[in-house]
């Protein structure tokens, strides 16, 4: 196994207790103007979309020189070109040519993969061709321009770092804190799993009529987990949330489950899993700090990576096979938002494996459908004035945290 | 109408397959939410007897490059993974209950065939 050297006793400062995050956090009842305000999310555009680190590929999307994807973030009003150079490493870049502003690399949909074989794109329109790593390298009919500065003509670099395997991006021209420093704790508590490993991933969008932090919020917590998924998860015998931690904007705590009665067709796909050692329970992987006593009933590991990415780490602990999960929410505007969830899992073996892997994707899909269904409601209902706060208790700590986090992003 | 072939000892099911087995999610999505709790039935009683053996086939075949009725019996059985808690969980209704519309919900790279 992969270690960081971190060791859980190098996090004990992140844990809170129940006691600590009502101290810590406060108990009253949290304002929904962030969500319901428009103004706000204007402010959350300059403040936070535009200045924090955010994930948006991940490096075994991107496995051969030449592979791009290119991220559509109208939140930040831009087009994202992620490509692996000739030199093998990952860089963004604004997907805009610099002759007048022309897509270079040409989207359909949020997200829109390729790849360039001759390491170069060029753009459509007048067809000035860029390098993967970014110069300029020809212009058609160039001797008929009075002046120009190819050598300053680049596609424009976007700050960019790696962490784990995941791609993130800063839009800020010069960030306040490098990638490391800004997930501080968060990456030492997360990090040595080895998330590449898992390259097999089921991944769903869709776009909901609601603020971003609705979804979010409503992913953030496992109060939600008996009531609402009392049709996908039957005879569910309640979840125990808890091992909270507080680092910085991020947080975490983890959903240990006393378990269901399982369907017949679902113990026949995960005793199948279970047998192979690739996808069996692998809590012997999870890092130090996540599950330190290493409990049998252990899910998954529930954080908040600000502002707008969830890792839920389960190392097949909880759904079966399962190696993680994430969801991340990209505001289209104040009441729009697309919603991405991804599954993923060790690449399987034989066709059985990957029947399983079906049938495990499709209860959790399943799951997610139930998720969902609650959000526009939600919005509507905040937006209808009726009421002006949220009451949260405390397994609902990442909400009341991250409320706060926004916040102290807003005033700054 | 013909059927697609299947490995002998699962030939039977060959009207199964020739209603439910699709090359991606997406179509077998399109499929799976015009069934009726009758259609979930039928599948669940004439596969759920048979999963341990069809799995034990399945596990000696790697995951891509399989002859072509050992290819049609996989996708059979994708469609009743995805099938299964309909009949088990959802009391045989084509929607997931009290859910988000699933047609709103997108598999963004499930057009990819098997």
């Amino acid at each position: 196994m992969m270690t960081t050297g971190i060791t859980a006793e190098d996090l004990a400062h992140i844990s809170r207790s129940s006691e600590d995050i009502r101290r810590e956090l406060g108990v009253d009842p949290v304002s929904v103007r962030a969500i319901s305000d428009p103004a706000i999310y204007d402010l959350e555009r300059e403040k936070i979309f535009k200045k924090t680190w955010l994930k948006v590929a991940t490096t075994w999307e991107l496995p051969n020189v030449g592979d791009y994807k290119v991220k559509e973030l109208p939140v930040a009003d831009a087009s994202v070109l992620i490509f692996r150079g000739k030199d093998g490493n990952i860089r963004a870049f604004h997907n805009v040519c610099t002759h007048r502003g022309n897509k270079v690399v040409p989207t359909t949909g949020f997200e829109t993969f390729g790849r360039s074989r001759a390491n170069v794109v060029t753009c459509r329109f007048h067809g000035w061709v860029f390098s993967t790593d970014g110069p300029l390298r020809s212009v058609p009919m160039k001797e008929r321009f009075g002046k120009l500065d190819t050598a300053c003509l680049g596609l424009r670099e976007i700050h960019c770092d790696i962490w784990e395997g995941f791609v993130f991006i800063n839009f800020d021209a010069e960030p306040a804190q490098s990638l490391t420093d800004y997930l501080g704790d968060f990456g030492k508590l997360f990090g040595g799993y080895p998330y590449a490993e898992s390259t097999t991933a089921f991944r769903y969008s869709t776009v909901l009529n609601c603020n971003w932090k609705v979804a979010h919020y409503a992913f953030s917590e496992g109060y939600h987990v008996p009531t609402i998924h009392a049709g996908s998860l039957p005879g569910f015998q309640g979840v125990d949330h808890r091992d909270f931690k507080l680092m910085g904007p991020h947080a975490s705590s983890t959903i240990y489950g006393a378990g269901m009665d399982t369907a017949p067709s679902t113990l026949a796909f995960a005793s199948m899993l279970s047998n192979t050692e690739r996808h069996r329970p692998r809590p012997d992987q999870l890092p130090p700090a996540i599950n330190p006593e290493r409990r049998a009933d252990f899910q998954f590991e529930l954080p908040n990576l600000f502002p707008n990415f969830i890792i839920h780490l389960a190392s097949g602990c909880g759904y079966p096979g399962m190696s993680f999960f994430t969801h991340q929410f990209w505001p289209l505007d104040h009441g729009r938002t697309l919603w991405e969830g991804i599954n993923y899992f060790r690449p399987a073996q034989t066709a059985a494996e990957q029947v399983a892997q079906q049938h495990v994707n499709a209860l959790h899909r399943n799951a997610w459908l139930e998720d969902t269904a609650t959000m526009e409601d939600t919005f509507t209902g905040i937006m209808s004035g009726t009421i002006d706060e949220m009451q949260l208790m405390d397994q609902e700590f990442l909400i009341r945290h991250a409320a706060r986090t926004l916040d102290s992003f807003l005033a700054a | 109408m013909t059927h697609p072939t299947l490995p002998a000892p699962f030939a039977d099911l060959a009207p199964f397959a020739a209603q439910w087995a699709r090359p991606s999610e997406n179509a077998r999505s399109e499929i799976r939410w015009s069934a009726s709790k009758d259609d979930f039935k039928a599948l669940y009683d004439a596969m759920m007897p048979r999963l341990d053996d069809i799995l034990a086939l399945l596990s000696q075949h790697p995951a891509t490059g399989m002859p072509e009725d050992v290819h049609n019996l996989f996708l059979l059985a994708c469609a009743f993974a995805e099938a299964s808690p309909h009949h088990e969980l959802y009391g045989g209704s084509s929607a997931v209950p009290y859910s988000f519309d699933a047609r709103r919900f997108v598999r963004t790279d499930g057009d990819a065939a098997l």
